[in-house]
């Protein structure tokens, strides 16, 4: 966490290493998220929006994810075009708000809500909001210093969301699976769950394992928890049991590969290399 | 376009269209005059609803905007705030594009370097009305029926290139580079020995040019006795620009050549398109044309940024542009530098090989259809 050196620090988001550990302790009884995740990310909160700091990496993997939703959006045979303010976006784990912000600037867009466990981080989202006279247009965005288990479950499709976002969060998460679960009533019957995060394949073993840890040590020995990334085929299993969601082939996923001089490109069937995006829609 | 240099006579280079490999062009570039261009682009912003210009302003200080009041208020602290003399509040930019020549004032807003030099030369530029061939000057008597008024003549003197290049009509556009002197005299010519200036500049010899640039009057009769005693064979005649026989009023106008490149494009809510961002040397008529294509690829990182969601004034977003612009166009001004090195040199090894230079370059299709596609841009 002390690393000082921005290209390494690069280097490490690149890898997905923020240094997590599988603490035992929880942080409040309804949270999915460990502190010690959480005083990681409040530590980077200032550094949230530097243009080279140590979201770079996020910042510019921000257009594909975009890409990516439109093409989720857009692939199921009922889909309309979404030219008009319609779309209601829920960000979980927004972060310092690069995704939030940018979803919340689609002329598609009607609100975003963002959520984050770090009250440091949601500060650091809700300062750079107000650098930008359209985001703070009534209901068009807002924050929550919230987990997914403090929302109210919606009572009515109205208050549901056309996309429900986990960008880069699963692999910090300890139990994937319940919540994931948490999330589903959140989406729209028609919407869409979409998340990217990383496998658990040698090559991010290599990477984020041996070559950040043990050789180049630009993280500490044990910072990373290998074992805690979770794979395509686990997700698409996952949702496979899920009844309502992802029939139509509406289940879609896309690798996304880091080139260094070219940046973030779209690999189709690159979801086992490392970086992944998914998407799966509400029946 | 023929392209002749004044020390070597072996040395000439002609273009004709068709040979810069693209298909179904029948020239190599279009020439127009710049108030055209300016009137069109007016008409255009006209019929474009949303957009406020403001007539006669001048710019007359840029500063970022005041802190922010209190947290959760609006904080317009990075935005640049332009003050002008026609409006009483600032205006308010999410990007500020710095399309406002060499002196920039946006880029010393944005605190952006330059790097480069000043030529010591001027550049006259007038424009000017042809006779017919064959026409009112009886020198030229019976000259060969040649297409009309459609090719571009450039010649290379030692003080530099003087240029000639086709506008509608009988009328042409001259750029002379010169030394600044040769170009303060030029400009307090009387119209007629400015014409006859010009057109001993591309028949006459190099002594001659010299020994008439600094007569303080009466061109007019010494070109008129000069060009009797040179021999302009009949069959040469096209290869020379047609007679020029008076100067648009008001036209002439001179300015100092300089280069420069500024060290970015980009800045936080700033990016610099045109002169603001690089000034060349105009022997290659390549200045207008750069500026052009640093707005086509703005347009496209704000495209690209508004599509996805992003904050166009980002400087992250606008780096698509500097990526793709600033080395294209370094080598264009390191290229024309050189150019216009070479041509300054009379020392004779230079001049011959120079002369193999344009002949050897004329012996190669290819390498003169890359030339072409270049200068019609
Ligand atoms: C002698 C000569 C010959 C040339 N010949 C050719 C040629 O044949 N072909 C070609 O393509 N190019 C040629 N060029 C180059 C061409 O003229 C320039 O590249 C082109 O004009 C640059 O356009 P621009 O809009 O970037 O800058 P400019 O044309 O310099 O326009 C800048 C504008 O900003 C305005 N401005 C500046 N400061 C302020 C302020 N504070 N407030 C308000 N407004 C302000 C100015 O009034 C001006 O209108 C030639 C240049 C020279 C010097």
């Amino acid at each position: 966490m002390a690393l000082r050196h921005t290209s390494l620090r690069n280097f490490c988001l690149l890898l997905r290493s923020q240094p997590h550990s599988r603490s035992t302790s929880t942080s409040t009884p309804r949270s999915s998220v460990s502190p010690i995740e959480l005083s990681h990310f409040s530590a980077l909160a200032s550094s949230w929006w530097e243009p080279h700091g140590s979201s770079r990496l996020l910042h510019l993997m921000n257009p594909l994810r975009h890409e990516f939703i439109a093409s989720c959006l857009t692939s199921h045979p009922t889909a309309s075009k979404h030219n008009t303010k319609s779309l209601r976006y829920l960000d979980v784990g927004c972060g310092g708000g690069i995704f939030t912000e940018s979803a919340a600037r689609l002329p598609s867009t009607a609100k975003v809500v963002g959520i984050e466990p770090s009250r440091e981080v949601i500060n650091v989202a809700r300062a750079h909001a107000c650098q930008d006279s359209m985001l703070l247009e009534p209901g068009r965005l807002e924050y929550k210093h919230a987990c997914i288990e403090d929302l109210a479950l919606p009572q009515k499709v109205e208050e549901q969301f056309d996309v429900l976002s986990l960008f880069e969060v699963l692999e910090h998460i300890e139990k994937p699976a319940p919540f994931l679960a948490k999330c589903l009533p959140f989406v729209k019957p028609g919407g869409w769950l979409v998340l990217s995060t990383i496998a658990r394949t040698w090559t991010s073993w290599v990477t984020t394992k041996l070559v950040a840890e043990d050789l180049l040590r630009i993280v500490p020995r044990g910072t990373h928890d290998w074992g805690q990334y979770v794979n395509e085929r686990e997700l698409r299993g996952w949702f496979g049991k899920q009844d309502g969601w992802g029939r139509d082939g509406c289940l879609r996923t896309m690798g996304v590969v880091y080139v260094p001089g070219l940046g973030w490109r779209m690999v189709e069937r690159g979801e086992s290399w490392g970086n992944y995006f998914f998407g799966v829609r509400k029946d | 376009m023929h392209v002749w240099d004044a020390l070597s006579s072996e040395s000439k280079i002609d273009f004709s269209a068709g040979e810069n490999g693209r298909k179904n062009t029948s020239a190599i570039a279009y020439m127009t005059e710049n108030p055209n261009l300016t009137r069109a682009l007016l008409a255009r912003l006209e019929s474009l609803e949303p957009i406020s210009s403001f007539e006669n302003a001048k710019v007359t200080s840029i500063d970022l905007g005041p802190p922010q009041d209190s947290p959760g208020t609006l904080n317009l602290s990075s935005y640049p705030h332009v003050t002008t003399s026609s409006s009483t509040s600032p205006l308010v930019a999410r990007l500020l594009i710095g399309a406002d020549g060499i002196n920039s004032p946006v880029r010393t807003f944005a605190h952006i370097p330059t790097r480069g030099w000043d030529y010591d030369r001027h550049g006259v530029v007038a424009t000017v009305r042809l006779a017919s061939r064959g026409g009112s000057h009886s020198q030229i008597e019976e000259a060969p029926k040649v297409q009309d008024n459609v090719t571009a003549y450039q010649r290379f003197l030692p003080s530099g290139p003087i240029a000639l290049l086709a506008l509608p009509g009988d009328y042409a556009s001259l750029v002379w580079s010169t030394t600044p002197e040769q170009a303060a005299r030029l400009k307090g010519l009387d119209p007629a020995d400015f014409a006859a200036m010009v057109n001993a500049a591309f028949r006459l010899s190099v002594v001659d040019v010299d020994y008439m640039s600094k007569m303080p009057s009466g061109q007019v009769d010494e070109l008129a006795w000069r060009l009797q005693a040179t021999d302009v064979p009949r069959e040469d005649e096209t290869k020379y620009p047609r007679i020029i026989e008076s100067v648009q009023e008001g036209s002439v106008a001179s300015f100092p050549l300089r280069m420069r490149q500024a060290d970015q494009y980009v800045g936080e809510r700033v990016a610099l398109v045109g002169d603001a961002a690089h000034t060349i040397h105009p022997l290659a008529g390549q200045g207008l044309n750069m500026g052009l294509a640093d707005v086509a690829s703005l347009v496209r990182a704000i495209e690209y940024s508004v599509s996805h969601g992003g904050d166009i004034g980002v400087q992250g977003n606008l780096e698509a542009y500097e990526s793709e612009m600033w080395m294209k166009n370094n080598r264009m001004l390191g290229v024309v530098d050189k150019l216009h090195k070479l041509y300054g040199v009379s020392w004779w090894p230079v001049v011959g090989l120079r002369s193999l230079g344009l002949g050897t370059v004329d012996k190669f299709n290819g390498l003169k259809g890359w030339m072409m596609s270049q200068a019609g841009g």
